[in-house]
């Protein structure tokens, strides 16, 4: 019963509702015990690079910090006593929760979000969406076709590179090629739009319609999608009885 | 509302919205930089570019539906090749595309002129703006702290997507790479 195996429709709307429901409250226990919880759920129920997670995450901790001084600092005004008193500013230990709270937020919504991508398939995604969510299959295939053209444009940059270089332009140390970045971009959108243009008709040609087709690979909704989505929202319900 | 569309034009806009997905993931990370030591307001004065896209491709398709949908495309495709707000991005992108999709659903989807497309950035600042507002508890900030976030975010919204959207895409027609779309029906080449 691995989270990876969970109807990503499901997985997407479980979360997303969770991560609504928290942007209602302003106490600290909310958002951790959402942390602690899903964090101990990846480490039981998935496979996830930790290394992976770890650097996904250090900029949401430079971000959590931001949004921890700044509270502080142009936080609004709650009165109580004053706690303790920063750079000539008097802070109420209300004040300081409501910091707390809004930068655990700010984790709390991170954990959640990698706990999605790092279990999801983004082929899978689409095509559950399509299936599931009533996604009109002309987007769906068109956002794939998308997908498929990234490594493509990769490409397509290093001859622009090259062709760049060809002509002149010191490319030499990484950061030369990439304040040049930049000046790629429009050949590389105009080449990329000539390419559409292309995969467009090729589609037509093989006959893709946007109507009704039948698919190869079959996205169903099983019951443990149902159980997954309970024990996330059991941990939900535990974290706002945490906070009362 | 896809029924008016061509397909070429429904890959032109995933196609568009991957490379601002790359364009807009980048951005976040610059943000996210600035955002440790200046907090959340680091990234209003930068918020246009993430609304980029939804400009470019109603001023280049024009049909209902344009900004909305690729505004989304981006965001999602944004999600997947790593940007670790997740499944909340999409929201996002269905708040800021609504904004700049509403405003050229005022003009009857007729009007691209310059004017039309500043507002459009606008009107998506708006929206995203409420969203943040709810989602990052900005109910908690000092109200004149909130009102600069908003007014940096408009104004970003305005000069970066709109003004910055319609320079790209006039440079992108003289590429002559998007004949067969109704920007170039719209007789007004420029250069």
């Amino acid at each position: 019963m691995s989270l990876h195996d969970m109807n990503p429709t499901i997985k997407f709307a479980t979360f997303t509702l969770i991560m609504f429901g928290l942007a209602l409250f302003y106490n600290p226990w909310t958002p951790l015990i959402i942390i602690v919880g899903t964090l101990m759920i990846q480490l039981m129920a998935t496979d996830v690079s930790w290394k992976k997670w770890s650097l996904f995450t250090i900029p949401f901790l430079i971000t959590a910090l931001g949004t921890f001084w700044t509270t502080l600092v142009f936080g609004k005004d709650l009165g109580g006593e004053t706690w303790v008193s920063i750079l000539g500013q008097s802070i109420s230990k209300q004040e300081f929760a409501v910091a707390v709270s809004l930068s655990m937020r700010v984790l709390a919504f991170t954990v959640l979000s990698l706990l999605f991508m790092l279990t999801t398939d983004s082929k899978r995604f689409v095509m559950s969406l399509m299936q599931q969510a009533r996604l009109s299959p002309t987007i769906a295939y068109s956002a794939l076709v998308g997908f498929r053209f990234l490594p493509l444009m990769q490409q397509e940059l290093h001859q622009l590179q090259y062709a760049h270089r060809l002509r002149g332009v010191p490319l030499n140390t990484r950061w030369e090629r990439i304040r040049h970045v930049p000046k790629l971009l429009l050949p590389l959108l105009a080449g990329s739009i000539r390419r559409a243009e292309r995969i467009a008709f090729s589609m037509e040609a093989r006959g893709f319609t946007g109507g009704k087709r039948t698919v190869y690979e079959r996205i169903d909704i099983k019951p443990t999608d149902y159980v997954w989505s309970c024990v996330f929202f059991l941990l939900f319900g535990l974290s706002i009885w945490a906070g009362i | 509302m896809l029924k008016s569309w061509k397909l070429k034009e429904v890959v032109l806009v995933s196609v568009l919205s991957v490379v601002f997905a790359v364009v807009y993931l980048l951005f976040v990370h610059i943000g996210n930089l600035w955002a440790g030591l200046i907090g959340p307001i680091a990234y209003e004065w930068i918020f246009g570019i993430w609304f980029i896209v939804s400009i470019i491709a109603a001023y280049i398709i024009r049909k209902p539906g344009a900004a909305f949908i690729s505004e989304v495309m981006a965001a999602t495709i944004e999600m997947l090749i790593g940007n670790a707000i997740g499944p909340r991005i999409i929201l996002v992108g269905i708040v800021q595309g609504l904004g700049a999709e509403a405003v050229f659903a005022m003009t009857g989807y007729r009007r691209y002129e310059l004017w039309v497309l500043m507002l459009a950035g606008f009107g998506s600042a708006v929206t995203s703006f409420v969203y943040t507002y709810f989602m990052s508890g900005f109910a908690m900030l000092e109200p004149g702290y909130v009102a600069t976030m908003f007014g940096l975010r408009t104004v970003s919204g305005m000069v970066i997507a709109g003004i910055g959207g319609k320079l790209l895409s006039d440079l992108l027609l003289k590429t002559g790479a998007l004949r067969g779309y109704a920007i170039s029906r719209s007789g007004h080449v420029h250069g």
